[in-house]
């Protein structure tokens, strides 16, 4: 036992006592999280663009309205820039989505009725980015049984016979363009207006009517220990998407950043036949174990450096409550599960390789179970209980991170599920274990060519 | 006293081939026993058996009294060839984890006194990759006998070093030698192992093919070999049919006889013409027999 710890000790130190160990705790969730935040920061910081907008208004009355609704969006804009701490607010203008917030519009009026070389011609003028994009908008448009989106019971035959029965929007992205959804909103809206005087109804009033009632999403009233009654908590986007999210993202980096050194450990052991040495003094079990269970104990001290930092993080901003303190056990039983099982897989293969590339290959399937639940995490989050998570849960690869995934989204999930989850992986671990042993014993001492995967594969069957 | 190894009829085979075909040997307490033998004749897979490192197919390996088993024996150090030191920890860091891992727990003293020993005390604090190669060879040595072994197996240990460390290595070896401690060497250096070893032990092929004490081995070879010296301003030497080669060392002359009864026939030749102001009869060095044994057979060097 001693020598285990002995041998456990100098991979810790090994693991943690180095300036790169630093680094990568520092990169690491930068690395992860980066493209969220870059987005967000591009969101803020983004340049507003201008687009021309060439405009065919058939009804003859469209045009005023877009333009008046235009300016006011364009002079919002130019103030939410010249009040940077306000700069959110310049997509609030008229119910158009937040993306676009930086782009001002401007039209061309051209005639009222176009034949088809006119629209070669102004799209011609969209692929020299003239213009960004061309509306049509046709004489009946604002007729209510010809303007209706063509999926909808309203579109009767009788209005697919008119020579142009929608509006229509031409531009290079218009499937995917901001544009167009600003434009839809805001001729529905005086449509609406419209019809609601021909109906002889006050559109306040119809206003005042519609204002939506928030239904707020919250958590459970559940009794306290002391008996006292905890009120339900508000769920946000934070708490239902980023956090599940996040607890996910930390046991990719936890088990990846414990893993990773067994690879290069062994590696440098066998091609500076450090192993010969190791194996005079230690047989492969001990040797094994040693750096599996200095590999745990550099996941612990990677996890509570992270824990540490976002419990400071959350009491600064004010958001304890949000701190899922509960799930810290079970993080810690699975992270344990998680490197043990892929700490061992890394020393076999370090051990049967002779360079880092060639472990590199061999290791790609394994670094795709390992990445497995981030491939379908959204799906997880959006139903903790569905068959689809359930099952991936108790997969024992992908268990320790797909369980906590579906723990930290705050839905109950039946207890035998994660205890199902913490067995399963342990006898995985433990197969794993027994199976990378008889690999590393064997794989240690082996020089010259690499080993085929089907003779790694015979090593760890036969011994 | 006993012996400190013991290997009897032992087999080891990697798939086809027979790495160590039936060795047998016996290495004396407190000896120092040389093993040589050409690249790939076997010798690294015996040392392994007897660190416990490979299991033999058949035979019994019996080290320090005890049969092979599957726990490596703290009672063994050993030093691999140039290699087996950890770049990026310290040599004091590293001298304590190899003296932890045979069970020394107190090993600052020892590491000292060996630092001091081997002139590396200035070295304590550095990284292992700041190290010169000599250096590094020092400290894999200290590493190896740090904790007090029984038996020391040593690969190559005068590998990478000028020929002051090499002195001051060679004199380290001999003082464990007097503290007791059996010390097995693998070298390629024949000159080294005929002025150190005891015994010499050469595999070739699988097989043993030379064990015992530097005289017995030399009695078994012939003494084909004479080194002459003539006097006189011609340095050409006569041609005799006796001798089948002849090598100029400076003023001696080392010939090689068809035959070891030739040797006075060829004097008295020399004599008749010129003044021989020095004859000698060589004994076979090592190298000499390494090289008889492993050199290719003509019909092998044929078929090549």
């Amino acid at each position: 036992m001693k020598k285990i710890l002995t041998i456990a000790i100098r991979e810790y130190k090994a693991m943690v006592g180095t300036k790169a160990f630093l680094a990568s705790i520092v990169m690491m969730p930068i690395l992860m999280l980066g493209g969220l935040v870059a987005i967000q920061l591009l969101n803020k910081v983004g340049e507003v663009k201008e687009r021309r907008i060439a405009i065919a208004d058939g009804t003859g009355e469209l045009t005023e309205v877009i333009q008046r609704a235009a300016e006011s969006r364009n002079a919002a804009i130019d103030s939410a820039l010249n009040d940077q701490e306000n700069a959110s607010m310049a997509g609030r203008d008229r119910g158009g989505p937040s993306l676009n917030r930086g782009e001002k519009f401007y039209f061309e009026v051209v005639d009222q009725e176009l034949d088809e070389e006119k629209r070669i011609s102004l799209s011609e003028r969209i692929s020299n980015q003239e213009l960004y994009g061309l509306l049509e908008i046709p004489a009946n448009a604002l007729d209510p049984l010809a303007a209706a989106p063509q999926d909808s019971p309203i579109n009767s035959d009788q209005a697919t016979n008119s020579p142009l029965d929608a509006i229509r929007f031409y531009s290079q992205d218009s499937g995917l363009s901001p544009a167009r959804g600003w434009l839809q909103s805001i001729i529905s809206e005086h449509a609406k207006a419209l019809r609601l005087r021909q109906a002889k109804v006050d559109p306040i009033i119809v206003a005042q009517a519609s204002v939506p009632i928030e239904v707020k999403g919250m958590g459970l009233v559940r009794r306290a220990s002391d008996g006292t009654v905890v009120a339900a908590e508000e769920k946000d986007v934070m708490s239902a998407l980023f956090l599940p999210m996040g607890v996910m993202m930390l046991m990719f980096m936890v088990i990846f950043m414990a893993s990773q050194p067994m690879l290069e450990s062994v590696l440098e052991e066998k091609s500076q036949r450090i192993a010969e040495v190791l194996l005079g003094s230690a047989n492969p079990f001990q040797i094994m174990s040693g750096k599996l269970i200095g590999s745990v104990a550099g996941s612990i001290t990677i996890f509570s450096i992270y824990l540490v930092g976002i419990y400071f993080l959350a009491q600064q901003r004010g958001m304890l409550d949000a701190f899922p303190m509960h799930l810290v056990p079970w993080f810690i039983v699975f992270q344990i599960l998680g490197v043990l099982f892929y700490a061992a897989i890394f020393l076999a293969v370090g051990a049967s390789v002779t360079q880092l590339k060639e472990a590199q290959s061999i290791l790609l399937p394994v670094w795709m179970l390992l990445m497995s639940p981030m491939f379908i995490w959204i799906f997880i989050v959006q139903d903790p209980n569905g068959s689809v998570a359930k099952w991936f849960s108790l997969f024992p690869p992908a268990t320790p991170t797909t369980m906590m995934l579906r723990l930290s989204t705050g839905q109950t999930i039946p207890w035998w599920q994660p205890a199902t989850g913490v067995l399963l992986t342990t006898l995985a671990t433990l197969a794993i274990v027994v199976i990378a042993g008889r690999i590393f014993r064997i794989g240690i001492l082996w020089q010259g060519k690499t080993p085929k995967l089907s003779e790694i594969v015979r090593w760890g069957i036969s011994g | 006293m006993g012996n400190a190894i013991e290997l009897q009829d032992v087999t080891k085979s990697f798939g086809k081939k027979v790495a160590v075909n039936r060795v047998n040997l016996s290495v004396p307490e407190g000896s120092i026993y040389g093993f040589i033998g050409p690249n790939g004749s076997g010798k690294t897979t015996t040392l392994r058996m007897i660190l416990r490192i490979f299991q033999p197919d058949s035979g019994v390996v019996q080290v320090l009294g005890a049969a092979q088993g599957k726990t490596a024996d703290d009672r063994l150090g050993y030093l691999p060839e140039e290699r087996g030191l950890y770049k990026r920890m310290r040599v004091r860091e590293l001298l304590t984890y190899y003296a932890r891992l045979k069970g020394m727990y107190n090993c600052k003293p020892e590491i000292d006194r060996w630092l001091r020993e081997l002139e590396a005390e200035s070295w304590v604090d550095k990284k292992i990759d700041a190290l010169s190669k000599g250096m590094a060879q020092k400290i894999q040595f200290i590493s190896a006998v740090v904790a007090r072994p029984e038996l020391v197996i040593l690969d190559e240990p005068f590998s990478g070093l000028d020929p002051v460390n090499m002195v001051s290595l060679r004199d380290a070896i001999l003082s464990l030698r007097e503290q007791g401690t059996t010390i097995v060497f693998s070298t390629h250096d024949m000159d080294m192992a005929e002025r150190m070893c005891d015994t010499v032990f050469m595999i070739f092929q699988g097989k043993k093919v030379l064990d015992g004490s530097m005289e017995s081995i030399q009695a078994e070879y012939p003494a084909n070999r004479i080194r002459v010296a003539l006097s006189g301003q011609d340095r050409s030497l006569p041609s005799l049919p006796e001798v089948s080669d002849c090598v100029e060392h400076g003023r001696f002359f080392e010939l090689t006889l068809r035959d070891v009864e030739h040797s006075n026939v060829v004097l008295q030749k020399l004599a008749s013409q010129r003044q021989v102001t020095h004859f000698e009869i060589v004994k076979p060095s090592l190298h000499d027999i390494f090289v008889h044994i492993a050199k290719p057979s003509p019909s092998v060097e044929q078929a090549a």
